[in-house]
């Protein structure tokens, strides 16, 4: 059973005569308005995370997008269909997926999880009065849908796209990756990820106790938007430097205040998860001190930095592990490592350990506070390319 | 004779020098418990509920023993709502004081003679011993409490009416004893009695397994009660255990409405936020507590079941009284783990 979100129902798979060209002004128009929904006070109120997406479809922000897909020595078109699986649960990563997509001009069907969670439908709702006074092209040529373990409806999807764009876990990607493809067409994925925060002790010494608070107000939104369950939040924060019990001390008291503060909340069922992880982690050895300050932040040492879990261990918990500089890290990343939010460092210091790493590990080396913020370079892809196709002509 | 006799007072005292001194030994003996202590900051409990508590999920995740590898007697699994098995290692010792403790609670409404035993079940479930159940082991453990033995559902699982039939015939005269999960007591045993007009005003009934199934039928705990003492059913006793404190359970008392505690086990209410006991009259999470974990690290375990105090020394019988509420949901992320099996 299909369930229609957005877009003209019928035949997903159907020829189509409709074109839209790169950077579409159609498009442009509806994305434009669309942010504009997105940003309104009580939208941004409920769903913060909607305002930064919202600020992601800002016009230009789009014209930026859009100026990435030239090519100086190509012509530039729609890669044609797209079949979007995007993840069950961060609410917002559909959407950006699918907005640079529709903004390359590609036709496009997303699958929306049955267990989407409540923005979901709060986006759906501002695309679909958005779509009311919208070019009617855009309903035919972008559909959301809804459906459950059908097989059939994947593979079909599968034979019409031109590109596959799947979102982990990497279970999702092993499976989805059974229906075939066109042998034109190929699949983007992105998979299990994990994600990292680094803290200079030099760095946060020296600095005032209003940006202290500034970068932790940053982390706890990079950390409890979404349960630190998405890839992007960081899990554990490593204290560059030494003798940094002072400043772990000084962070971990702001975090409880600025978590308190904006009144996010721990349910005791998410609270006896992190004790059963945490109490495992120092079972095993892997951390030699647990502390539950309060049910919202769990504090962990680790014994060592490869005992650093690449899972989650739940909502607000956060191993901390001291290093002596970042280049210590370089043999830790690896190719599962996606954002490492910084805070305190020089950006030569940044540099170095971004070329040291070599690209076998990290993507994504942000400021506290910016590791939700999505971009258009993400997991290693430039998306507005991968969106396109190149012509090249020689007269 | 007995094991709901010590004042709340009396018990604590007692309790908090074994609890303690299991501790110590449970430190001694298994690694994994000891550095969970170490990296808590451990410092010796002044009471039961200051004794450091383990979520009970961890028996699932870790292997916990305090005994070596020649000396497991015994290995019992639990099988989780997600798949994932709790194992629960016992040594000789640890085994025989469970089977005994377990014995003298039950005795304590059955009296010490066994009494002829309607089981409200089926045999079938028993046959494939590789996946022997926790209802298997649950029917098995409290069938040695009983003679005679019936079973009131057929292979099939169908009612076998001819077959209570015999067995009131022949042992309805005298108390005799009648076992099951509660749903199934009420699905099987209540419905056929109602409609046969069967006597079992003589049987003493003792059921556990949640109550989950029968709330989505919207029967409460004390509609389940006023109903089968509708049939004659007077005696009946609900039970809470686990399989990770297996030998202790919590009982029912005559009246109804509450389990009581085994001298040897108590029962403290945690508030979910602050993590302090809560007094009586205020729901929060259960932790049981039990001196019969001598061979694993299980003698204070936080469950994820909701429970509430009742009173203390104000009941049937001395000590705490208690209910259970219902489940703890599972914590789930949102994020872009593998949150999408289903896809494909």
């Amino acid at each position: 059973m299909i369930r229609y979100r957005f877009g003209v129902e019928g035949d997903l798979t159907a020829p189509s005569d409709d074109r839209l060209a790169v950077g579409d002004p159609r498009v442009v128009d509806f994305l434009t308005k669309l942010a504009r929904k997105l940003l309104a006070p009580a939208v941004a109120r409920r769903h913060p995370e909607l305002g930064s997406l919202g600020f992601f479809l800002r016009p230009a922000e789009l014209h930026r997008a859009i100026a990435r897909m030239q090519h100086p020595d190509a012509l530039v078109f729609p890669r044609g269909n797209v079949f979007h699986v995007p993840p069950a649960n961060v609410d917002t990563i559909f959407v950006y997926s699918w907005a640079l997509s529709a903004l390359a001009g590609n036709h496009n069907v997303v699958r929306i999880s049955e267990r989407s969670a409540v923005a979901a439908d709060t986006i759906l709702e501002a695309l679909n009065e958005v779509l009311a006074d919208a070019d009617p092209v855009i309903a035919r040529t972008q559909r959301m849908i809804t459906y459950g373990r059908d097989d059939a409806v994947t593979a079909a999807l599968s034979q019409w796209c031109d590109l596959r764009v799947i979102w982990g876990g990497d279970n999702a990607i092993n499976s989805i990756r059974k229906q075939p493809l066109r042998p034109s067409a190929r699949d983007m994925t992105f998979a299990d990820r994990t994600s990292w925060a680094a803290i200079s002790a030099d760095g946060w010494r020296a600095a005032s106790p209003k940006a202290r608070r500034d970068a932790v107000v940053g982390f706890s939104n990079d950390s409890y938007w979404f349960d630190q369950a998405a890839c992007s939040s960081p899990r554990t924060v490593f204290l560059v430097g030494s003798e940094t019990g002072d400043v772990r001390e000084q962070f971990v008291e702001l975090l409880l205040d600025v978590v308190d503060q904006r009144g996010w909340a721990v349910d005791a069922s998410m609270a006896v998860e992190k004790r059963v992880n945490a109490y495992e982690l120092a079972a095993t050895g892997a951390v030699s001190a647990i502390d539950f300050p309060a049910n919202t932040v769990t504090s962990l040492s680790l014994t060592a930095v490869p005992q650093a879990p690449r899972y989650w261990i739940g909502a607000g918990a956060f191993p901390f592990a001291e290093v002596g500089s970042l280049l210590d890290l370089v043999p830790a990343m690896n190719r599962q490592d996606q954002t490492f939010a910084h805070f305190g460092f020089q950006p030569d210091e940044l540099r170095e350990f971004a070329l040291a790493l070599g690209g076998r590990g990290v993507d994504r080396i942000v400021p506290l506070g910016s590791a939700l913020t999505f971009g258009a370079i993400w997991d290693g892809y430039d998306l507005p390319r991968e969106f396109t196709r190149l012509t090249t002509l020689a007269a | 004779m007995s094991v709901f006799t010590l004042p709340q007072a009396a018990k604590e005292e007692a309790l908090l020098k074994e609890l303690s001194a299991l501790v110590e030994h449970h430190r001694e003996h298994c690694e994994p418990y000891d550095r969970i202590l170490a990296a808590s900051g451990y410092e010796p409990a002044t009471s039961v509920a200051g004794l450091p508590w383990l979520p009970v999920r961890l028996f699932k995740n870790l292997e916990l023993k305090s005994i070596p590898d020649d000396e497991v007697f015994k290995v019992l699994t639990s099988s989780g709502t997600t798949g994932e098995v709790s194992k629960i290692y016992l040594d000789k010792a640890a085994a025989a004081t469970q089977t005994k403790q377990l014995g003298a609670t039950v005795q304590s409404v059955l009296g010490p003679k066994r009494l002829p035993m309607l089981l409200v079940d089926t045999k079938a479930m028993l046959k494939d011993r590789r996946s022997f159940s926790a209802r298997g082991a649950g029917v098995l453990g409290m069938a040695t409490f009983g003679r005679d033995h019936v079973w009131a559902l057929d292979g099939e699982g169908h009612v076998d009416v001819d077959a209570i039939r015999e067995f009131l015939a022949k042992h309805g005269g005298e108390p005799f004893l009648i076992f099951g999960f509660t749903y199934m007591v009420w699905l099987h045993l209540y419905e056929v009695a109602l409609a046969q007009g069967l006597d079992l005003s003589n049987g003493i009934l003792i059921h556990s397994g949640g109550w989950k199934k029968l709330i989505d039928q919207a029967v409460s705990p004390d509609e389940f009660r006023t109903r089968l003492a509708g049939v004659g059913l007077t005696r009946t006793h609900n039970f809470y255990g686990m399989v990770e404190q297996i030998g202790t359970i919590f009982l029912e008392g005559p009246s109804g409405g509450s389990l009581y505690c085994p001298d040897f086990a108590d029962v403290v209410i945690r508030d979910p936020e602050t993590w302090e006991e809560l007094p009586p009259g205020k729901p929060g999470l259960i932790e049981v507590v039990s001196t019969l974990p001598t061979s694993y690290p299980g003698h204070v375990l936080l469950t994820e079941d909701l429970g509430v105090v009742h009173g203390i020394d104000d009941g049937d019988w001395p000590g705490k009284r208690f209910s259970v509420l219902g489940r703890l949901p599972r914590a789930e992320a949102r994020g872009c783990s593998d949150t999408y099996k289903e896809a494909a």
